[in-house]
């Protein structure tokens, strides 16, 4: 479950951002939409607590993000929120699984193998699991982000245009792929997109204005 | 995890990697083998010294002298006479005198003509059969003997001078008697004999190839007549001689004033190693002997000290070098580390959206730097040592001198070890810090 209230934030003192309220439960979906320049990115970034908000509240569950101290910060977010990102990053000298397991290892201090290699097999991936990320399609590396992304269970998976840089096949089967597991491990889904194709798949919609 | 991942990286470029393990081997190699050159070098020329507080020898340049008298290594200055040089020997001043003549070498090792005082200058010890007595008769030092696997009852022949590809001198042949312990000198690389076996193998040397023998009917007419027959053979020669030159020896160190007899003989040896009972010797007697006879004497600690220091110009010079590359490499790590970091920045961001403490990824910068810094000196220490066994087998030919490449000079190494973590502390100082400092939203916002 994530809620936020009153967040408000500015990158400097001229332009402020005034983000609406949202609530989220547990294995259900919002789709965040707007132009480019609304503040979408920056929205979901302050939601992942990668930003710090001007004002305001987030709500993981019964914590308070906002609150928190930038260590406090880091471990919470790596226990707790995946983000699935518009361009997959990895640690490029590592293979596919060991990228999984350095996920679980930074956030719990332990590799959890048995659940990379259950999320790789879940996500149609499994036979790539030793091979470096660089040498995976496009679509094969974004199921990676999501395997990583739900590594921890976390309690709120983001996703920041997670579809913009595939066809129309692998988009459908990353947005699938996403509300099924984000379902399955009882996470709050928070997809932040411009693409027009999966806009009419949710009807629990904010808009940036 | 964060070194495994550090390690991984490290090899994700292997190229830039192996440039810099590269020159850091380099430099490491270069100063180890300074470090140990130096300390071991200077031990072993200083080793040889002990004992020795001028070398009596012909005049020519005094740093030849000393290192053909003391080290073995050059071509004697020339010969003195034995007469004149004993009027030195034989000073109350003088506390000890060891005669040394060179003329031959066995397979490019030297056979030296003294007495058995060289021996216990050296702290040489007999370690198998006995000290040579009669002439002909040698002791072996202990590297030679293992090298060429002579045993105390092996016969050889010399050759002339101090080239293996000398004439053989094959009228007289050497028998090992004894073989010398190990000492870590010069003496390990020498077979030792008697001076008088010295003289008779050239007086019957000038005799074959001149005609000339005044010398042998002067001082032994039988061993004249002997001379002209000794296609016969050497052993019936040698047995006649032997009882004989040895008595004269004798005779004269017991007559030495009486000179003008042993005079006529011409006898020459190549250096004497004085030892002083009174040290104003050692400051008066160069000048002394400069001016009032033909010969030189000659402090080996001021010629090792000037040689030391003539060396010394071109090891301080390696040792810049080697700093140098010490220092490249030090801008070769902070490059790699700073144009991958760009590359990298969003591995960071993504590293820190996974949890990774700040501390973490300034750690991770941290140890990729100091991995390859430890690698390469590994590397450059190993490298080092194999050179050192290089160094070691040619300078074992052309000086007889070896180096221990297994030693190890924890102070001095260690002092190394410690600059090239600093370096590469440094290096990735600042490509750590701005992973530290690295802003993660913005970061992924403009990937």
């Amino acid at each position: 479950m994530i809620s936020t209230k009153n967040i408000t934030f500015s990158y400097t003192k001229e332009q402020a951002f005034i983000l609406p309220d949202l609530h989220c439960d547990a294995g259900s979906t919002i789709l965040i939409t707007g132009d480019s320049g609304k503040g979408k990115t920056t929205y979901l970034h302050i939601l992942g607590g990668l930003l710090r908000p001007k004002t305001g509240s987030i709500l993981i569950d019964t914590t308070d993000i906002v609150a928190l101290s930038e260590r406090q910060n880091d471990a919470f977010r790596g226990k707790n929120i995946g983000i699935v990102f518009q361009k997959s990053h990895f640690v490029s000298a590592l293979t596919v699984l060991e990228n999984l397991e350095m996920a679980s290892w930074l956030a719990t201090g332990k590799k959890n193998s048995v659940r990379a290699k259950k999320l790789l097999e879940q996500l149609d991936i499994v036979n790539q699991s030793n091979k470096l990320p660089s040498q995976l399609s496009i679509g094969q590396q974004q199921r990676v982000s999501i395997a990583r992304a739900l590594m921890n269970e976390p309690k709120v998976l983001l996703a920041d245009e997670p579809t913009s840089s595939l066809d129309d096949k692998n988009a459908e089967k990353v947005i699938s792929l996403l509300t099924t597991l984000s379902k399955e491990y009882k996470a709050a889904l928070i997809i932040v997109t411009h693409d027009s194709r999966i806009k009419e798949k949710f009807s629990n919609r904010i808009t940036l204005i | 995890m964060i070194t495994k991942l550090a390690w991984r990286n490290i090899w994700f470029k292997p190229l830039n990697t192996i440039l810099s393990i590269i020159l850091l081997t380099a430099s490491v190699a270069i100063i180890t083998v300074l470090v140990l050159l130096e300390k071991q070098f200077e031990e072993k020329f200083n080793s040889n010294i002990d004992g020795v507080d001028l070398v009596l020898g012909a005049q020519g340049s005094p740093l030849q002298l000393i290192l053909s008298s003391v080290y073995q290594v050059d071509a004697p200055t020339g010969n003195i006479n034995y007469d004149s040089a004993k009027v030195w020997m034989q000073h109350p001043f003088v506390k000890k005198a060891i005669p040394l003549a060179f003329g031959d070498n066995y397979k490019g090792f030297k056979i030296l003509g003294t007495t058995p005082d060289y021996l216990e200058k050296y702290e040489a010890s007999i370690s198998q059969g006995k000290l040579f007595e009669k002439n002909f008769e040698v002791v072996v030092g202990a590297e030679i003997a293992d090298k060429l696997k002579l045993k105390v009852g092996d016969t050889f022949f010399g050759s002339h001078g101090d080239a293996a590809e000398g004439e053989v001198h094959d009228h007289y042949d050497y028998t090992v008697v004894g073989i010398a312990a190990t000492t870590g000198k010069v003496i390990d690389n020498l077979i030792l004999c008697t001076i008088p076996s010295v003289w008779q193998m050239h007086d019957t040397h000038v005799e074959e190839h001149e005609g000339e023998h005044h010398d042998e009917e002067i001082h032994n007419p039988i061993h004249g007549e002997e001379g002209h027959v000794h296609e016969e053979g050497d052993e019936h020669y040698q047995h006649e001689h032997d009882p004989d030159e040895h008595n004269h020896e004798h005779g004269e160190e017991l007559h030495s004033e009486d000179t003008s007899s042993l005079n006529g003989e011409g006898k020459e040896i190549t250096a004497v190693l004085l030892q002083f009972r009174n040290k104003m010797g050692i400051v008066t007697w160069p000048r002394i002997i400069a001016q009032n006879t033909k010969m030189q004497a000659v402090s080996p600690a001021i010629e090792v000290n000037r040689l030391v220091s003539m060396f010394g110009i071109g090891i301080d010079a390696l040792r810049y070098l080697a700093y140098g590359i010490m220092l490249i490499y030090g801008i070769s790590i902070f490059i790699a580390l700073f144009t991958t970091l760009k590359e990298r920045k969003n591995e960071f961001a993504l590293l820190r959206v996974n949890g990774a403490k700040r501390m973490q990824l300034l750690a991770l910068v941290m140890i990729e730097s100091l991995l390859l810094c430890v690698v390469g000196f590994v590397f450059g220490t190993v490298l080092g040592r194999v050179a050192l066994m290089f160094i070691s087998s040619s300078a074992e030919e052309d000086f007889k001198l070896s180096f221990n490449p297994y030693e190890f000079i924890w102070e001095k190494e260690g002092v190394l070890f410690l600059l090239t973590i600093l370096v590469g502390f440094l290096a990735a100082l600042i490509p750590a810090v701005k992973a530290y400092y690295l802003n993660i939203s913005k970061t992924l916002t403009h990937a």
